[in-house]
Formats: C-alpha cells, structure tokens, sequence
C-alpha cells in the first residue's frame, strides 16, 4: 500500500492501479469516457485529466499509475474549463438524440451537462453520416453519435477476441470501420454485443431492443442455450421479455454473452407457443388410431389430456408390460423435471427405459470417461484453465460458434497469457486461426492420431512416468498396443505429415498442463468410446489430470445435459449415477420411492432390468415392442440419425405424449400435446459443463394454460398412481410438491453428490460445482486431485478402426454434421427469433473449391446430397474451411433442408451414440 | 467479391484463399509474385506492416482490399488495423493512380490561402472528383497534407515538382503542360 493525496485528503491504495482505478474505488469521480475497467487503459478522451503536482501539464489518470506521495486535484477551474472545452470538441461531430437514457445511458451527454456544455447549440446540426447504416440485424451502428473512444474496438478485441472494428482515415475523417470498412457480418462480426455493452453513448445500441426503455424489472437467472452456463438478466415490461442484459455477478461469463444469449429470446413470446393441451380426436370418441391418418387435434382442458395419457399409460402397461414404454427426458428441462421424469418412469411406469439426447451426444464421454476415471464428466472449470492452462488441444470442437462465451475465453487466454493452442479438426474451424498447430486429420483417425502422438511422447520419454506410476494402471499393456502406430503408419492414415506430428507432440510435453477441450467431432462416431478412452490415456499420460489448467474437458452441448444425465435421465442408472443393477441402490431407492395398494396385498418393486437407450427405443417403437412414448422437449424427428427412419418408427407407436413448447416437426406423430413452459416461466435449476449448478428464475407467468413441466409431471404422476389405486408409503414416493425448491431437497436425500445442494445456497450466491456432499460442503471445481475417482487412472489399449460407411464410387463424398453460431439444434427455439433466422435463413453446405469447380458449382447454388438412406437440400457455401472430398452440413433446419435424412445409425458398441460424424454422399445440381 | 451474389447473408465465413485469390490484382501472376515476394521479405521484421505497405505502394501502384485483405491473412494482422494504417496515410491509395499526380495541399496556410478554389478549377477542367483518375488514366488529382512550404501557399505538387503562389489561372496552364507530354509522343 502506498498514501496519496486527493483533493487533499489522504488515502492508502494499492501500488500498481491506475490512479483513475484507485479513485474510482475510492469512490471519488473523475469523468472519463475510453476508460472501462474490463479493457486496457486508452488515454485518447482526456476527460479523465488531472492535476499532478510537480507536473506541468495536467495528465490522463487512466493511463497513470499511482506512486506514493502522489498529490491530485481531480476538479479544478482549470480543469472544468478543459473538460467542458474537449466535451464542445466532440460535439462538433456529434448529432443524436439529447435524452440521456435512450435504451441504454449515454454518458457523454451526462457528462455534458455536468460540465454545462450548452449541448443543443454545440451539437452539429445535421447527421454527417447514415443513421442506422449497418444491416447487422442485432448491432445498431449510428455514426452520428460517436465520440471515438474505441471502446468497441478493445471489446471487440480483448473481450471477444474478434479484431472487427478499427479506427479509419484521421482528423475531422476519423471514424470507426468495420473490417476494411464493409458491412459487419462481412467483416466477420460474431454480433455478440460486446461492443454495444461497452459503448458509452448511442453509437452503437441493440437493434432488436432500441428504443425499450423503463424495464420494470430484472429477473437473473441462466440461459437455456448451450452447457456453458452463462447468467443474465431478464428485462421484463408487461409480463414480456423485452431484453437480455448482462449481469456481472454472472460467475461464468460475467458480462459477456453469445448472439444467442443475449439475442435470441424472441421465441418465448412467440405465436407458435402451445397455449392449450391438444388430443387427437379419435382420443374423445375412444375410436381406433390409424397410423397413415392421425386425424386432427382438439383443444381439451388438462384434466381431460391428463386422464387419457395416464389411461392409456396404464392400458399398455397393462397389456405389454411396463418395458413397452419409454420415455425421453429433456437437456432442455430443468434438474427438477428431469428427476421427476426419471420417477415418473422407474416409480410410477415401473420401466427404465428413460433416456435423452445425451444419448446422441456425450453418451460416449459418459462411458469412455467412467471406465477411465470413473467419473464421466468435465474435470476442471472454464476460468481455471483460462488461467492455468500452458496449452490447449481442441479436438473435435468448433468452440467458438457451439460455445461461444468459451472460445472467446480460450481466445482470451491466447491473446493476454499467449498460451498455444493445437486445434485438431478436418474442418479449419475459425478457432484454427488462433492455433499454433492446426492439424487437418481426415475424419474418423481421431485415435490413431492420439495414439501416434503418444507413441512419439513414449519414444522421447516425455512422458510423466512418476504420474503414470503412482496414480494409473495397465499402463504396460497400453504401452505395448501403441508400438504399431509409428509416425510413419499415423501419418499414412490421418493425413497429418510426420514433421507435423512431431511438432505437436513436442508441444504438448514441453507445455504442460495442458488441457483438452472436445465435443460432438470425438463422440459421434461408431468409435466414440475409443476416442475418449485414448483421450483419457493422452492426458495420463502427460500427467494432466487432477491439476490446474489441465483435464479432460468434454464440452456439454444443451444447457442442462449433465443435469440431465445427473437426475437419472439414463436406462441404468438411478439419480448421481448409481446403478440400477447394484442391489444396494435398487434398495434404497425402493424404500425412498414405495408404493402399495390400499389393502397392502401388492407392493410395488422397481425393475432390475437396465433400460433401453433412446437409439432403441425408437427402432422398436417401429417393430411394436415399443407401444408407447413419453417424449418431453425432444425432437428425434429433426435430430435423430436417419429420420426417414425416425419418421417410420415414430408413425407406427402406439402412443405417444409430446410435452414441449413448439408444435415441433415429432408433434406430427404425437397423440396428446401437453404445453409446456420456457425456462423464462419457471423456476428450478440448470447444470452446465462445469458440473456447476445455477439457478432458473421465473420471470413472467406462463402462456395461456401451459404449465411449468414439473408441475404437468407431477398431478400426471399423481393421477396415475390414483388409477392404479397405489397409495405413497415411501418417505419420497409421493407427487405433492408446492414448488421447484423441494423437488431440489429429494434430489438432494437421494443424490450424493447433490446433498448439499439447496435453493438457499444457490440464491445467496454460491457456485457449486458436483459433488457436494453436505450442506457445508464448498462443491468440487476440479475432479481427480490426489487420486482418481475410480482409484486408479486405467490405460485403456485403443486401436483405430475405420468408419462404418466410407466413401465409394457410387457415394463419393464423405458428409460431416455440425451446427452453426445463430442457430440451436433442431431450430426451434433460433428460427423462431426472428434476427436470428434473418442472418442465417436457410440450409447451407460447406464444399470444398475444388469440388465446386468438379461438379460446376456457384456460391449459393441449390445443390442436393444423397445418401443410401435419404435426400438433402441446400444452397452451396463454397469455402476452403471444407477439405476436398469432405462436405459439412448443419441439421437446424427440418423436412428437406435436414441433413439427418442422410446420417447413417450405425452405433457405437457400448455408448450406442449414432456416427452422424461420419457418412457417404452424393452431390448433384438442380 | 466475385462470385459471391447479393444474397449472401451469411458472414461467418472463414476469409478465404480461393476466392480472394480469384480478386484483381491477385489474379495476375506477376502482380501476385511481387506482393508475395514482399509479404515474404518483411513479415518477420518488427513493424514489418508499414515497410510491406510502403513497398506495395511503390510496386503495385496501390493498396487496394482485396491487397489488404490478403496482408491480413498472410500477417495474421487484422484487417481493420490494416485499413487504419493505410487510410491514415495520405501516401498510401486504395485505387491505381494515374501516370501523373496533381496533389493539393490542404496545409491550414494553403487552404486558406486558396486551395479550394484550385480543386474546383482542376476538378471543372478535368472532368473528375479530387481522389479519382482520368479516364484515359493520365492524371489523378488528390489532397495532400502539409508539404512544409507554407510559405509559398498556396502549394500544388505535380509528380514531385512543387508549385507555389499558384492562382487559380495557373491551373489551366499547368494541366495543359502535362497533357503535352501525350501529344508530344
């Protein structure tokens, strides 16, 4: 600490602050305008300038640091009267409105008054430039209003790492440029509206919102777009959400957002929302489905839809048997819901056939990761490996457009702390550009790449030995597999030169901890499990589990999919992953869940048998050993592998209940439509990728009659335990629950690595990270120090095996799936927020030049691919992010423009994820 | 961009090679062996952006987007601080000059010594906008900063010859001693 004089007036401040940072958290204002404090220093307003003694002039106090003895007058005459002439200055170019507040405070016209700048006869009298003059549907650019501060351009570079704005021309000229002075998504705007945040004055504002003002009030809860977990606050006016604002207590992203976050909320006010519970007609007149004519849907009150799913439930169960249901929980649910889902399923329907899209997802991760450590899950958190990592492996993962506040933290990290990046990835994904390696290996070599990499690691003895020694197993045995993936051989069958693959090698043990990032590029493959048991063996064996800046880092894609995971949401296991076939949880959860008749002659006892994962469901659904489906906020008609399948099977169920907010593309198929509500219109709790648990608030009441899915959950639980004529004997059999907080107390009895989780803990601020163990229990950040939670780390010996379909003559192309930044999954959420739909209206495909000069292609020509199994449309985006040979298409559009026409269901062998990764087209004009 | 149509809403688009390769001047090999010759020379060496643009300037004749754009890509420096730098510079063009240069200086003694008055002259006779070129691609008129001969204001620089105290009847006269060169020949 050192003492300076303000005013006159002592104070002891920390050495190495700005004296502007130290005056400001002394509470004492000195105006400035390029200063923020979450960007670097500037100096170009000299608002900010203050009197030194011993200086001459007066000096920019954001730009200097304080040193002990320092005497300042922030205020003088002198000062005012410099203040108020830069602020006349300004104003010479300046042309906008006078209200302060026009949707956002403008603090160069607070400071105009302060200072008594006579505004209005200062101000230039016409625009000298357009108003609104960029199309970017979310940026609103207003030249008028700028003041040149540049603080969009240090946002745009050091919080987003994007480098789009630049400042342009100089003197009465200068003004602030997009790219090389084109519109901003062409100069490649990500329209993450860091920019518009930072910006002092009207310059730039949020189209979607200008001109909202009064919001009266603001709800923070978590957004229900990707697993990144970002919090933000709901602007309410009239019962609807008029805008997503930033929160900086928000522990993942702090003020930062996505184009999706913070634009894509339009959806929950949308005229598409279910308002009303829907039965198909022959439902009312107890007539007979017919599965090529499902008949119209009628609007009935819920007691009606609830009393025909429970009696239909029943009817079935009675027939075939609880195991000819199944249900698909939601990632998109809250915890809450997905714990009622998974005893909706093994308490009242008796089955465990439940699971959900992590089945499609990480189901890989899940069990390749348990296997090794035992514990399937993200190891270590965002912010820690922003600060600790040495280098980061991206494989598989297109971070910055799947989660984009997290590829702008690694962008971040490469930029302020230079840590080197390797992005593997046989699409030169735009996080490549930050990479110090870039490795193209053709898709599906992901474990002889990994394994030639660890073979050369071995070959140096760079390896971690005493790591290896003291806290793994089998290593010897996965040594020896590793002696047939020599550089040369690897090289042969990823494409990656053997020089490449030394220098990566090399970088990855002499930069430690380094930390691995992957996502749906590792999972969705026939050889899912493999890719991240050979992850797992990677990360031993450099030694980079259980420390700081290390781990293995599976990238959850919805927002609640590890909750979804956690709550039970899988066919063999029960809440926190314990085994439905380990008698010692079957009993517990027996006692906790009981249930009898009212005469005590029949107990209820839960199966033993493991359930069916959500890619069998459905096919047997189509050979009616399936007769009944429960599908909550899922869509497999959009996101399955080979819908026209999907399609088939679904058409010839039985039954099936469709509890979501859309008409999704799946409701064409459904008998009853159970209107659920958007995560603005409850409340309960999401888990994103870190393990980190958050809270959803309820903002605004639900729309028409839907109801909050616990609650539709549990009066359908009560009713058909009321049919059955089972009474609750259990301490947690029973469906009676006022509200989502005591959901969360079972959870938290039944789940050990819930238990000290509670509402109380979450709103009064704490961040927990699973496993909690007791109420005092601070969460667990980081998974795997000191040991392993299976014990010891297991070496799995992996081997390479070829994808199931590759390309021949007849299907020349190899097709690979992904999504893009402004769209999510199946679409319904983004193509019903108009902005979003408006830059990215349609289906596009990534060809490679090459293959575009080869099949005579243009720029967004209609182009159709063909696979063994179906047909897909869209227009060509031809680019060099594609390989030649390689084709990439996104699955957020339905019907022909869905490339899940054209996937392959080719499984993997123990996680049954589909191989979406990987397929065999044609390409053809129009 | 070439063969991007107008309906190309989609901006996310890593830039790439192919098609800024497919840009004038980067089409013409001789054009683009230099600018590569140059990007190669100078990328490593600090403050290499200014010695590349400079080089450019004089080889090309101008730095035009598509040239930056293909810097920015090479130098992995963003684009915008590449457009920053190059209009900042009045030395610098993003458009070819012609075979002679009239630059006018817009130094706070020639501009109010006249200088204005000169533009319009020059624009009225040659038939364009100070900034742009004629069309048989003989002369270009353009702005300059102070040339430090504020003396003798107001300045006109022709090629690299300075005129000073130049009325605007000198304009007529001046035009015409370059014009002659063409017919001479």
């Amino acid at each position: 600490m050192i003492t300076i004089t303000i005013n006159g007036k002592q104070y002891d401040v920390p050495e190495g602050k700005t004296l502007l940072r130290a005056a400001q958290d002394l509470g004492i204002t000195i105006p400035s305008l390029c200063d923020h404090p979450d960007l670097t220093p500037h100096g170009g307003c000299r608002l900010c300038d203050v009197e030194v003694k011993g200086l001459r002039n007066p000096i920019a106090a954001c730009t200097l640091p304080v040193s002990a003895n320092m005497e300042v007058k922030t205020e003088t005459d002198d000062l005012k009267d410099a203040r108020k002439m830069i602020l006349e200055l300004m104003l010479v170019n300046y042309h906008g409105p006078l209200s302060i507040e026009n949707g956002k405070p403008n603090y160069f016209l607070k400071w105009c008054e302060q200072y008594d700048v006579d505004i209005q006869k200062k101000m230039r009298k016409e625009p000298k430039y357009t108003v609104d003059s960029d199309p970017n549907p979310f940026i609103r650019v207003d030249l008028n209003q700028c003041i040149l501060c540049t603080r969009c351009i240090r946002a745009c570079a050091e919080i987003q790492g994007r480098f789009v704005w630049g400042l342009a021309n100089r003197g009465i000229e200068n003004q602030i440029i997009a790219g090389s002075g084109v519109p901003l998504l062409q100069a490649r705007c990500e329209s993450c509206g860091a920019c518009v945040d930072y910006c002092p004055t009207g310059a730039l504002s949020h189209k979607p919102s200008f001109g909202e003002m009064n919001t009266e009030k603001k709800v923070q809860t978590t957004c229900s777009y990707c697993g990144v977990g970002c919090n933000f606050d709901l602007n309410i006016i009239n019962d609807q959400v008029i805008k997503i604002t930033p929160n900086p207590n928000a522990p993942v992203n702090g003020k930062h957002l996505c184009v999706k976050g913070r634009y894509g909320y339009k959806f929950i006010n949308h005229p598409d929302r279910l308002k009303q519970p829907m039965v198909r007609e022959y439902l009312l007149n107890e007539g007979q489905k017919n599965p090529q004519e499902i008949g119209p849907w009628v609007e009935v009150d819920w007691d009606t839809a609830l009393t025909i799913v429970a009696k239909k439930l029943i009817q079935i169960k009675q027939e075939s048997g609880s195991d000819s249901i199944g249900l698909l929980t939601s990632a998109k649910c809250t915890n809450e819901e997905n714990y009622l889902m998974n005893k909706l399923s093994r308490q009242v329907i008796g089955t465990h056939n439940i699971d959900h899209c992590a089945r499609l997802c990480h189901s890989s991760t899940v069990s390749g990761l348990a296997m090794s450590f035992g514990s399937g899950a993200m190891s270590n958190t965002v912010q820690d490996i922003v600060d600790h990592a040495e280098s980061i492996f991206i494989i598989g993962s297109n971070t910055t457009e799947q989660h984009p506040v997290i590829g702008s933290k690694i962008r971040q990290a490469i930029i302020k702390r230079k840590v080197k990046l390797i992005v593997a990835d046989p699409r030169k994904i735009d996080i490549a550009e930050f990479s110090s390696i870039y490795l193209r290996h053709k898709a599906g070599t992901d474990v002889a790449l990994i394994n030639g990499l660890m073979h050369i690691i071995l070959e140096n003895n760079w390896q971690d030995q005493q790591y290896i020694d003291e806290r793994c197993e089998n290593f010897e045995e996965f040594r020896a597999t590793l002696a047939g993936y020599t550089p040369e051989i690897v090289s042969s069958i990823t494409g990656i030169s053997v020089s490449e693959l030394n220098k990566t090698a090399e970088m990855m043990a002499t930069h430690k901890p380094m930390a691995v990032f992957w996502a749906m590029g590792i999972t969705q493959h026939s050889t899912g499990v493999l890719n991240v048991l050979t992850l797992a063996n990677l990360q031993m064996v450099l030694g980079n589990m259980g420390v700081n800046g290390g781990g293995v880092n599976p990238l959850r894609g919805q927002n609640n999919v590890q909750g979804a995971c956690d709550m039970g949401g899988l066919p063999n296991v029960f809440p926190g992953y314990q085994s439905v076939t380990n008698q010692e949880f079957i009993n517990k959860f027996d006692l906790a869940w009981h249930t009898k008749s009212p005469t005590g002659e029949s107990d209820n006892k839960l199966s033993t048998k493991p359930g069916l994962t959500s890619t069998e469901m459905i096919p047997m659904a189509g050979e009616g050993k399936i007769r009944a489906l429960y599908i909550m906020g899922e869509n497999p008609l959009v996101t399955d592998p080979d819908v026209n399948h999907t399609r088939k099977c679904l058409q010839a169920c039985d039954f099936i209940v469709l509890q979501e907010i859309f008409p999704s593309d799946t409701s064409t198929f459904a008998d009853v439509l159970l209107p659920g509500v958007s995560f603005a219109e409850k409340d309960g709790t999401f888990t994103n990728t870190e393990r980190r648990v958050q809270m959803v608030r309820q903002a605004i009441t639900p729309k028409g009659s839907a109801k909050p899915d616990w609650e539709i959950l549990s009066n359908l639980a009560k009713k058909i335990l009321n049919e059955e004529q089972r009474e609750v004997a259990g301490e947690f059999a029973g469906w009676d629950y006022k509200n989502a907080s005591e959901i969360m107390e079972e959870i938290g009895s039944l789940t050990p690595s819930y238990a000290g989780i509670n509402y109380n803990r979450l709103n009064n601020g704490e961040s927990l990270h699973w496993p909690v163990k007791d109420p005092q229990h601070p969460g667990t950040p980081i998974l795997h120090t000191g040991s392993f939670t299976r014990g010891k780390g297991k070496f799995h010996p992996t081997e390479h095996i070829d994808p199931k379909e590759m390309p021949d003559d007849e299907f020349p192309l190899l097709l690979t799936t992904g999504r893009v930044l402004y769209h999510w999954h199946a679409g319904e959420m983004t193509r019903r927020s108009s902005e979003l739909l408006e830059v990215y209206p349609g289906a596009y495909i990534e060809v490679h030049p090459e293959d575009a000069i080869k099949y005579g292609i243009k720029q967004n020509q209609q182009i159709t691919l063909n696979s063994r199994r179906g047909t897909t449309k869209g227009k060509a985006l031809i680019t060099d992010r594609v390989s030649p040979g390689l084709v990439f298409a996104n699955f957020h559009f339905p019907g022909e423009q869905n490339t899940n026409n054209l996937t392959i269901a080719a499984l993997d062998p123990v996680a049954k994820i589909p191989e979406y990764k990987v397929c065999a087209v044609k390409l053809s004009v129009e | 961009m070439e063969d991007q149509s107008s309906e190309q809403t989609y901006g996310l688009i890593t830039p790439s090679f192919h098609l800024l390769l497919k840009e004038f001047p980067l089409n013409q090999p001789e054009s683009r062996e230099i600018i590569d010759e140059i990007l190669h020379s100078f990328r490593d060496v600090p403050g290499g952006l200014m010695v590349i643009l400079n080089e450019i300037q004089s080889k090309i004749g101008y730095i035009s987007q598509p040239i930056q754009e293909y810097i920015s890509l090479i130098l992995n420096i963003p684009v915008s601080t590449i457009t920053g730098v190059v209009s900042f510079y009045s030395f610098f063009t993003t458009k070819p000059r012609g075979d002679h240069t009239i630059k006018f200086c817009m130094g706070t003694a020639c501009y109010v010594g006249g200088t204005p008055q000169l533009m319009r002259k020059a624009e009225q006779i040659l038939d364009i906008q100070t900034g742009d070129t004629t069309p048989d691609n003989h002369i270009t008129m353009e702005v300059c900063r102070c040339v430090g001969s504020c003396s003798q204001a107001p300045v006109v620089v022709v090629d690299e010859q300075l005129y000073g105290r130049v009325r605007p009847s000198k304009v007529p006269p001046l035009i015409r001693d370059i014009m002659k060169t063409y017919e001479d020949s």
